[in-house]
């Protein structure tokens, strides 16, 4: 991508249909964030998300873009065909692009992003005592390292 | 896109959302396909195969199982889903999509899955796939049972099976023990600590070290009749531990009926033993007798029988003390305290039998068996989860035989110390935590 910020926006929104929203809420119905953190709210929520940015405001400053999980519910359910998805996805890369912030983890074997900060907190808190070093790796290196070891 | 909407699978009635009023309970041996990577040729047979088993959906990425094949080092190996005794991926799935069936398969209900991709996340070995093209996540379901990859492998790399334990060991084991018990306390009474009979003479090794350094002498048939013990450990293991001591023996039979609560961390170092051998000898040199003896639980036990044989002072307050760890952990005495089974680590140490976990069958993270059993808790649940063959130190292990005996896959075993262990036994290759081997990392 190239150009201003505000242009870049306007690329996010359009590819990911936002303005086509009409506000049913459906993604908000089959969000698994609503089972994740105990403070999923309008201001997490797809439908959320989507306001604020269509309304303007200045998301990149705040850490709940970091809390999906990226899943294709919200995407498949919605009757305007918008992709909440690839709106945070975009919402996310321009945050990093402006060096505003960044939640990733990345991959200790390939480097590579994988995931976001607040999804592996969940999982970690979900697994408890059990939370191996495995989870510092992206599945893809993960099944390597472990046809490695036990081929 | 895939669109789930059109799909008679994914139509909810609120039936399916009322919570499940029994619990469900999987067998105690589900079944499983279990992979033979010295057999496997990486052909991708069992891919086609999987992602063919919905001819709708057909392209070779929507496989539950992955073929990962090294051109450098000639291995191949597959990934798919183990269908844990207790999966993670169940319990990190926000939706609850992920359930155990009463049949021990892990399936995935279609309807509830949003692919959020925690189940890959959750997962030690990744098994859930995530399809590039749909975004779709692809688990094993193990095709209700009858598994089309396993039918189609042409090499017999994959297998199904329910495992089957050896069984034999434990119906050997409890024999023995009984019968060494019946034989150090009822018959031969107060003998453990020194046994005569005829020409044949066994004495405790860590009382043989006590009186060598209470009586400053060295009793030649002392030392002949202790290295028996030592010699025997050397060859075979803590065999005594495990098979003949009658305080295990005990332990054993209390540890059935107690439930165990754990024990405080400050209290779980294996080295007390060495201290409490040390402390034992070195109060013995000070004091001129042998303090320890009077009121050691395995001579208490074996002195208990018979009309003059009652337990007494301090004994009366010692034994049942240390019998009642029992409820901390299992065979916490022989764990953390007991000195004869610390001189009989250091012969354990340099001896010539290994136990090794996880052999070419074994189910690592997923099954956990040997770990739940080992009666000293020498079994490294932590590198199991991480897919490594956990090292067993020989000196904490007492040679019962357990995880040998009731490993379903046949992943535990007996091996000389030479031989070869289990692949990628001990500690984690440095090559892969090594930024510079990014290949095929997307």
């Amino acid at each position: 991508m190239s150009g201003s910020i505000k242009e870049k926006m306007e690329a996010i929104l359009t590819a990911s249909g936002a303005r086509g929203c009409v506000e049913c809420g459906k993604c908000v119905a089959v969000c698994p964030m609503a089972e994740m953190y105990p403070n999923f709210g309008w201001e997490m929520s797809p439908r959320g998300i989507i306001r604020r940015t269509l309304t303007g405001e200045d998301l990149f400053q705040d850490p709940v873009i970091w809390c999906c999980t990226g899943c294709n519910a919200g995407t498949e359910v919605c009757p305007e065909g918008v992709s909440c998805r690839d709106l945070i996805r975009g919402l996310r890369c321009l945050a990093i692009e402006m060096g505003i912030q960044q939640q990733t983890r990345n991959c200790t074997i390939c480097g590579a992003p994988f995931v976001s900060g607040p999804v592996v907190a969940f999982v970690r808190e979900r697994l408890g005592h059990h939370t191996g070093d495995y989870m510092d790796t992206c599945p893809v290196c993960r099944q390597r390292r472990y046809a490695q070891r036990n081929a | 896109m895939l669109d789930r909407r059109n799909r008679s699978e994914t139509t909810m009635t609120i039936a399916d959302l009322q919570p499940v009023s029994r619990k469900i309970k999987p067998p105690r041996r589900p079944p499983v396909i279990l992979f033979d990577p010295a057999r496997c040729t990486g052909c991708g047979e069992c891919e086609t195969a999987c992602a063919n088993r919905h001819p709708l959906d057909a392209t070779p990425a929507a496989a539950a199982i992955r073929v990962l094949t090294s051109e450098k080092d000639g291995r191949n190996f597959v990934v798919y889903c183990q269908h844990c005794q207790d999966p993670l991926c169940l319990e990190v799935c926000p939706t609850h999509a992920i359930q155990k069936g009463e049949d021990g398969i892990v399936r995935i209900d279609r309807r509830l899955c949003t692919d959020c991709g925690l189940c890959a996340l959750a997962c030690p070995e990744a098994a859930p796939l995530k399809d590039p093209v749909t975004g779709r996540i692809e688990k094993c379901d193990l095709c209700n049972g009858d598994p089309v990859c396993v039918k189609q492998c042409p090499e017999k790399a994959l297998k199904l099976t329910r495992g089957k334990a050896l069984g034999w060991i434990k119906l050997l084991r409890w024999p023995v023990q009984a019968l060494a018990f019946f034989l150090l306390v009822m018959v031969f009474v107060g003998t453990f600590c020194y046994f005569r009979a005829g020409s044949v003479s066994l004495q405790c090794p860590a009382g043989f070290l006590q009186n060598l350094a209470a009586s400053r002498t060295l009793w030649m048939i002392g030392l002949g009749s202790a290295a028996v013990l030592m010699v025997l450990t050397l060859l075979l293991g803590r065999v005594f531990c495990g098979w003949i001591c009658p305080f295990g023996f005990f332990l054993d039979l209390v540890g059935k009926v107690t439930p165990k609560f754990g024990l405080p961390r400050f209290f779980k170092s294996r080295m007390i033993k060495y201290g409490v051998l040390a402390g034992a000898v070195g109060t013995s040199a000070g004091l001129g007798f042998q303090p320890f003896c009077t009121i050691c639980p395995i001579g208490s036990l074996c002195r208990s029988y018979g009309p003059n044989g009652v337990l007494n002072g301090a004994q009366m307050a010692f034994f049942p003390l240390v019998a009642a760890f029992e409820v901390g952990e299992r065979r916490s005495w022989c764990r953390y305290l007991c000195p004869v089974g610390a001189v009989l680590a250091l012969a354990a140490r340099i001896g010539l039998i290994k136990i090794v976990i996880g052999a070419r069958q074994c189910k690592k993270f997923s099954c956990m068996r040997c770990a739940d059993i080992c009666p000293t808790g020498i079994i490294d649940r932590e590198a199991l989860m991480q897919g490594v063959s956990p090292k067993i130190p020989m000196a904490e292990c007492i040679m019962c035989l357990r995880c040998v005996d009731q490993c379903p896959y046949g992943g535990a075993k007996i091996r000389f110390q030479w031989q070869k262990t289990a692949p990628g036994e001990g500690v984690i290759p440095d090559a892969w935590a090594n930024p510079s081997k990014k290949e095929a990392c997307t």
